[in-house]
């Protein structure tokens, strides 16, 4: 009997997963087929789902307008450099805020939340003086140093709830052992918090390959553009040109779905190596 | 664990303890002593002045503050948007993620395909799913009125509707809720141990009951962390309105940080815009101190003496 | 071994990361060729193009050279803002109207010594684009291009509505009352066709009403704003007229149903009437050139002259430049006639020319609409009417227009409640510039 429920239940989260997938699937569907149409069918009434030719040419014109590969390259230095700055700092910083105990540790932590309530808005512009002064302009360093500096009060502050939820004896027993704290960090917490680090991998990724503004105001040099930033020259003071707009929007998004999918199986990963199941 | 003497809580330790805690910190505390103080603390003294950016400021005491507060019309209605949107987004957009996590997790088969499809949304460039929800939401050929109208309903002007503009802002969010915070639930929800579903179903508990009494204590600390981040990430909306409505119609959507921005950016105030970011971030910091307040009732934790 | 493999790969990784930054260098040299490199930033129309004027530079002379960078429409005032803030700057910027906002900040190089030195004529300019250059009596930027507007209408609806096609509506009233004749509504009284809109495009057709009015919006002292004057609230009530006339929702929905190129309203046919600019014959000649169309002078008041908006996009000198005398001459290259009608022979780009010797010359003013906007030229304003506090300005009417169509103000007391806080924060803003002037060198 409750074998028979629970396969209508499983039934039942397959159906409803399905239909919101399709719900969701649709206006990505909307903008892979504008992709491929000419300017002047995007906007039809009634909205043509498959374009009666199917345009290719349209990707070729977006590799035609801007150097793609270069952008590439470029996207590829700024953004891993920055999954590596953040998933190393912001771990360790995390791991201080949420395990070891010091003076002013709760009020610092304050002040982290902090800087996030302030739009960047208004210390953009000082921040900006201050990378001037340092003679970083035209650079990757004002994108990528600060990576390295704790990445982020985003991601500490999710690292170090993931750390809090991790049950306290086993740091303690390694502890009594004689563990140094880094070993700890290091040998435990970090495996055991591989969810969340490859959670932050992502989500770092993700902001990071469509960060636009950034390298607007501190990169000059052409050559150094990343694809955000060209992908931002297709949307002109009167954009005509939706189709190619979604075609290069479609190019940016396979490098991230491919990231996605490479890092998804961490997250599911599990406790493996934790004592925590029995 | 409170109150039980350890072996490893002698001065000596604690003093160790110390001086790792500030090692292990240090990288954020250089790069919040360069590039998070100097600015703070630059921003702080613009609001207290007259300032755009490319000359020098003048002292004005605080003169920005009485205006936004005594005599600026705009002011309390982007106020008034902008709580709007955090306060009903915010919990609409953590229970739907919560709960495709949830139902994601129980997919034994099919659930990378299923990630995936609930993530694309997420990862599509902020200029393009504007131009598709413009599309999605016309009031005449979109997708979502002309859906209604064959189930003979004549849906609103949406976004050129004063009343329905913010609400479809707040839909046009929902499409998010597979994104990130999906994805940090999912992680979240594997750190239940199985073991503890188990003994519910040996009380005779059904699904409701595990939810409630092990998977929701188990993930309050990453639901919590999401409700803070959200409050405060919404408080600031801006990309949606600046692409999408420019603040209308009828300033519906004048949204706290676009007001902001057009103070900083467009008019070159920029130490109204300063004083305004004080403000908003007055009201943050309140509101997080209230809300962890009350986390300290429901949020559980598992080492000691936490929060 | 796992664990030596491990250690390796992150000091390898970290060896790298401090190698690529150590040597990932700022800043550009001038190349050695004994010529002067000049950096010219222009912002993208529609497309990624460098200007005919930028490559031609180097046909009439050899001493400079012009590196072109386009840079993207979203935020390009952040990026051209901080790279004033960066002490350096690109040698010569494009930008659209207003030159105030810039030069008020003293963000730009004033031109008047060169212009004095070199007898630079600037007659060849049409006169409501070269005033709006002028803030505080000098010269900041020089006007590239612009637009014009007319009177759009389909002659085949006309003809279709037992009108002469020939003899468009001049008055506000006769274009009001031509509503009528063109409106139609399907069977549940959704609006399926319409005469003429005075809320559909991308001026705001009241303003060029209050300046046909008269309106001058400012003092001449640049002091008091006049925006609650009798001649805006005529051209603001005529707009209410016509929401009292059609409702605002079924008006809404049905401009909800327009969209671009072929969807435009007026290319479309569901719209007999409107008020576009110099551009928009190329858009109908892409989308739909078989459309009977007319093109006549803005429709005034009776006994008023009628009225047209034109901003520019201009260059100009930012404060800090390397190079400003060489900047200059690339100036003054790009506006000359024939630099002028050479770009838009060989753009695709709809451009109107701020040079009105190109403008009046046959090789531009080619067919009668043209004509048209060339002679609009001449009642031309520039939408910069209150320098200091410009995007204010303009936010306030368009709110007051909006308050009044959605009927919770009067013209008077929307327009009322605009001055009011248009005079605010013009007097901030002069307060504050005074103050600059009184604690800074004079420039």
């Amino acid at each position: 009997m409750k074998h028979r429920r629970r396969q209508w239940r499983q039934l039942g989260v397959y159906a409803i997963l399905t239909a919101f997938g399709a719900l969701f699937l649709i206006p990505f569907v909307w903008v892979l087929s504008t992709s491929l149409k000419g300017n002047e069918q995007i906007f039809t009434i009634p909205p043509q789902w498959i374009p009666s030719r199917l345009r290719w040419e349209n990707y070729m014109e977006v590799f035609r307008r801007m150097p793609v590969l270069l952008y590439l390259k470029n996207s590829v230095v700024v953004t891993v450099l920055q999954m590596i700055g953040i998933v190393a700092s912001s771990s360790l910083v995390a791991y201080a805020f949420a395990i070891l105990r010091w003076p002013g540790r709760n009020i610092l932590f304050g002040v982290l939340l902090a800087t996030m309530m302030l739009p960047m808005q208004v210390t953009m512009i000082p921040v900006f003086v201050l990378f001037k002064q340092l003679g970083w302009l035209d650079t990757f360093k004002p994108l990528v140093v600060p990576a390295f500096l704790g990445g982020g009060a985003f991601n500490i502050f999710l690292l170090r709830q993931f750390f809090l939820g991790i049950p306290a004896d086993i740091a303690d027993a390694a502890r009594i052992d004689g563990c140094s704290e880094f070993r700890i960090y290091w040998n435990i917490m970090l495996p055991l918090a591989a969810p969340a680090l490859a959670t932050v991998a992502i989500m770092t990724f993700m902001f990071s390959w469509n960060d636009f503004l950034g390298p607007l105001i501190y990169l000059s040099e052409k050559n150094k553009s990343t694809l955000a930033l060209g992908l931002s020259m297709f949307v002109g003071q009167q954009t005509n040109e939706w189709a190619l707009l979604m075609a290069a929007s479609i190019l940016m998004m396979i490098p991230m779905v491919a990231v996605f999918f490479f890092f998804q199986k961490y997250i599911i990963q599990g406790f493996t190596m934790s004592g925590i199941k029995g | 664990m409170k109150g039980i003497k350890t072996p490893w809580m002698n001065t000596h330790r604690r003093k160790q303890e110390a001086a790792l805690g500030f090692l292990f910190a240090s990288p954020w505390l250089v790069g919040f002593l360069v590039f998070g103080l100097y600015p703070m603390v630059m921003s702080f003294y613009f609001s207290l002045c007259r300032y755009d950016v490319l000359r020098i400021p003048q002292f004005v005491g605080f003169a920005n503050y009485h205006t936004l507060l005594a005599r600026d019309p705009y002011f309390w209605t982007a106020v008034e948007n902008t709580l709007y949107y955090a306060f009903v987004r915010t919990p609409l957009c953590i229970t739907g993620s919560l709960w495709l996590a949830v139902l994601i997790n129980q997919a034994t088969r099919g659930a990378r395909a299923y990630r995936t499809v609930f993530f694309l949304p997420s990862i599509i460039s902020g200029v393009v799913v504007s131009v598709l929800w413009l599309w999605l939401l016309n009031p005449q050929y979109g997708l979502i009125n002309s859906a209604l109208q064959m189930i003979g309903i004549t849906g609103p002007l949406w976004l050129q509707s004063p009343e329905w503009s913010k609400p479809s802002l707040v839909l046009m969010s929902l499409w998010s809720i597979g994104g990130g915070r999906m994805i940090v639930f999912l992680a979240a929800l594997q750190t239940v141990p199985h073991h503890l579903y188990e003994v519910v179903d040996l009380d005779g508990g059904g699904a409701w009951q595990k939810f409630r009494h092990v998977t929701l204590p188990i993930i309050s600390p990453v639901l919590f962390l999401w409700i803070v981040l959200e409050v405060i990430f919404s408080l600031q909306v801006f990309t949606e309105s600046y692409v999408m409505t420019k603040g209308g119609p009828l300033n519906s959507t004048l949204f706290y940080n676009l007001y902001l921005y057009y103070k900083a950016f467009d008019d070159f105030d920029m130490g109204y815009a300063s004083a305004l970011a004080w403000l908003l971030l007055l009201f943050s910091v309140v509101v997080t101190a209230v809300q962890f307040r009350v986390g300290k009732r429901w949020v559980y934790y598992e080492t000691d003496s936490r929060p | 071994m796992n664990k030596l493999l491990t250690r390796i790969a992150i000091g390898v990784a970290g060896a790298a990361v401090i190698l690529l930054l150590a040597f990932d260098a700022g800043g550009r040299r001038q190349p050695d060729d004994g010529r002067i490199h000049i950096r010219y930033w222009t912002i993208i129309g529609m497309k990624e193009i460098i200007p005919y004027f930028a490559q031609s530079f180097g046909n009439v002379q050899n001493r400079v050279v012009v590196e072109t960078t386009p840079i993207p429409w979203q935020e390009h005032e952040k990026k051209i803002l901080t790279s004033i803030v960066s002490g350096n700057p690109p040698d010569v910027v494009n930008q659209i109207t207003p030159v105030a906002k810039w030069a008020s900040r003293l963000a730009l190089v004033p031109l008047d010594d060169y212009i004095r030195r070199d007898h630079f004529d600037s007659t060849m300019f049409f006169r409501s684009l070269w005033d709006e250059m002028r803030y505080r009596g000098r010269i900041y930027g020089v006007p590239v291009y612009s637009g014009s507007y007319a009177l759009f209408y389909n002659r085949a609806l006309f003809r279709e509505a037992g009108l002469d096609p020939d003899r468009p509506p001049q008055t506000w009233d006769e274009v009001f009352a031509l509503n009528e004749r063109f409106v139609k509504r399907d069977a549940r009284g959704q609006m399926l066709r319409m005469g003429f809109i005075p809320t559909y495009g991308n001026i705001q057709m009241f303003m060029l009403m209050a300046w046909q009015q008269g309106a001058t919006f400012l003092s001449d002292d640049g002091t008091q704003i006049h925006v609650a004057d009798s001649s805006v609230a005529r051209a603001l009530q005529w707009v209410q007229r016509f929401y009292a006339e059609y409702d605002q929702r079924d008006v809404a929905a049905f401009l909800g149903g327009l969209g671009f190129a072929d969807q435009h309203g007026f290319i479309a046919g569901k719209i007999a009437m409107m008020i576009l600019d110099s551009s928009f014959p190329d858009q109908i000649r892409a989308y739909k050139p078989t459309l009977d169309y007319g093109v006549a002078m803005v429709p005034t008041f009776p006994g008023h002259p009628t009225a047209s908006v034109s901003g520019s996009w201009w260059l100009g000198i930012p404060r800090g430049a390397k190079h400003p005398e060489e900047a200059w001459q690339f100036i003054k290259h790009a506006v000359t006639k024939e630099s002028q009608l050479l770009e838009i022979e060989k753009t695709e780009e709809s451009l109107f020319p701020a040079n009105r010797f190109a403008a009046e010359d046959p090789r531009f003013m080619n067919t009668p609409a043209r004509e048209v906007f060339v002679r609009m030229m001449e009642y031309s304003h520039s939408p910069s009417i209150v320098p200091l506090v410009h995007d204010v300005f303009w936010r306030e009417i368009v709110g007051a227009q909006e308050r009044v169509i959605h009927k919770l103000q009067s013209p008077d007391a929307a327009l009322r409640q605009a001055e009011n806080q248009i005079q605010a924060m013009l007097d901030e803003a002069r307060d504050y510039d005074l103050y600059v002037h009184t604690h800074a060198e004079e420039r």
